[in-house]
């Protein structure tokens, strides 16, 4: 099933009277990284849920290759901010979600832990894990199934260097394998490093959609030059 | 005085008095099927509760929350008019057994454990529901993974229901009849046996009471410990 180009058209939402996204049109056909990004309650963590489907869509304003959210959603993962884990070891996390998604392939969680190099932290409960562990076990739940696009939503902001480049280099490995990425991230250096296509959001508006290096060379608008200064 | 009071107390308990062991297994007998009914019932009803959020559902809410203060004697006493020979369950033949305090100690205990239930699930849902619904799990799975992730405090919840209902004495004294070798348990012998001067009974059922208790107090402390 194809699922790019992906097309929000017109899309808003609100809680109560607090606009969290506003008439958002995207139309993208990258096929590797789209990064977005934003000031602190810009809405990109919401618009990155609206894509997953975690949030209500009654008007279908977002599609993927003209199937909707309901169609698609078996072929993608999130991975959030805070990693949801059970109270599980990690092993049974990862067991936990290739269970649902019925992967019936033979050791299937033994080479997930193997490719995303866990096997020290297999059995300890996710609870005692730290914050880059967390993270890893939380992508490593991702890729089960071999999903088509995963959301990650700041997947480094909370980790030291070696952490982020190792996650960077397990995220770069899902994109050769043909994973549509959505991040979002705050790291300029980050989203030069990996990203090709970028979404900068501002006030729940989108106010630039394009390619990386146009970004960075943004000279008008105010708002994304301070972000890149500053960032 | 009383140092003999309970040293004939202990003597009961260690020479396994035929009536006070009759009367502990009947006790047990009647918690433990209501604990179980109730349990049966009430835990997958306050789950399926958070799940299906809607006006009917805070309803529900406030009505069991309202009940689990309810005084165990109004409730026999409602049993009572419901089952008695001239109630609309009258039918049953029921009052005056030991299916009526079951019945009681259900009703009593219910709205506990579906409150009790209903925050723990709702408590684990709230961290949970983004990362099930990304799996787009079905709601009957959901339910099962959130009841599994609960299973500590939910065994935790049927401990507190057991104390509930083992310490229970208004609705079992009035729809049982504290009937001697039939339906006598521990809390309404308590009572019987002190109002009639017989207090040797009584405490050794009083010190066993304190037990189940304790053991309780105990288990609820190592699972919260576990949780």
């Amino acid at each position: 099933m194809s699922i790019l180009p992906i097309k929000i058209d017109n899309f808003s939402y609100a809680i109560g009277d607090s606009k969290i996204l506003r008439n958002i049109n995207i139309d993208s056909k990258e096929k590797k990284i789209t990064i977005i990004a934003g000031n602190n309650g810009s809405g990109k963590t919401t618009l990155l849920k609206a894509m997953h489907g975690l949030i209500e869509d009654p008007s279908n304003s977002i599609s993927w290759a003209n199937n909707s959210i309901k169609t698609i959603k078996e072929l993608q993962s999130m991975v959030f901010q805070n990693p949801i884990l059970l109270n599980r070891t990690t092993f049974e996390n990862i067991l936990y979600v290739a269970n649902k998604k019925k992967t019936n392939e033979k050791n299937y969680v033994n080479k997930i832990i193997e490719k995303l190099n866990i096997k020290d932290i297999a059995n300890i409960d996710a609870r005692y894990l730290s914050g880059g562990e967390k993270q890893k076990v939380a992508i490593a739940m991702s890729i089960i199934g071999n999903p088509k696009i995963i959301f990650l939503d700041e997947p480094t902001s909370q980790l030291d260097p070696v952490y982020k480049h190792e996650i960077e280099s397990i995220i770069s490995s899902l994109v050769e394998n043909d994973t549509k990425i959505f991040m979002t991230s705050h790291d300029i250096s980050q989203i030069k490093r990996i990203g090709e296509e970028i979404i900068f959001l501002d006030k729940g508006r989108v106010i630039f959609n394009g390619k990386v290096k146009e970004f960075l060379n943004e000279k008008t608008n105010k708002v994304i030059r301070n972000y890149i200064s500053y960032g | 005085m009383l140092s003999n009071i309970i040293e004939t107390a202990f003597h009961l308990i260690f020479t396994l008095d035929k009536d006070l062991i009759e009367i502990i297994t009947l006790s047990l007998k009647v918690t433990l099927s209501a604990l179980l009914i109730s349990v049966f019932i009430s835990i997958p009803f306050g789950s399926f509760l958070v799940l299906y959020r809607n006006k009917f559902q805070s309803f529900v809410i406030l009505v069991s929350n309202t009940l689990m203060g309810m005084p165990p004697v109004v409730l026999g006493l409602i049993i009572y008019t419901l089952v008695s020979k001239r109630g609309i369950f009258g039918f049953l033949d029921i009052l005056y057994t030991p299916s009526a305090m079951i019945l009681a100690q259900t009703l009593l205990i219910t709205p506990i454990v579906v409150s009790l239930t209903y925050e723990e699930i709702y408590k684990k849902h709230k961290d949970y529901y983004l990362f099930l619904n990304s799996l787009n799990l079905s709601n009957f799975s959901k339910l099962r993974t959130l009841i599994y992730e609960c299973r500590y405090a939910l065994i935790t919840v049927t401990l507190t229901g057991f104390g509930r209902a083992s310490a229970e004495v208004g609705a079992v004294m009035i729809v049982g009849g504290n009937i001697n070798h039939f339906t006598r348990v521990m809390t309404t012998a308590i009572a019987f046996e002190t109002s009639k001067g017989s207090i040797e009974l009584a405490v050794a059922l009083g010190l066993i009471l304190i037990m189940i208790s304790f053991i309780i107090t105990l288990l609820i402390k190592s699972l919260r410990k576990i949780k």
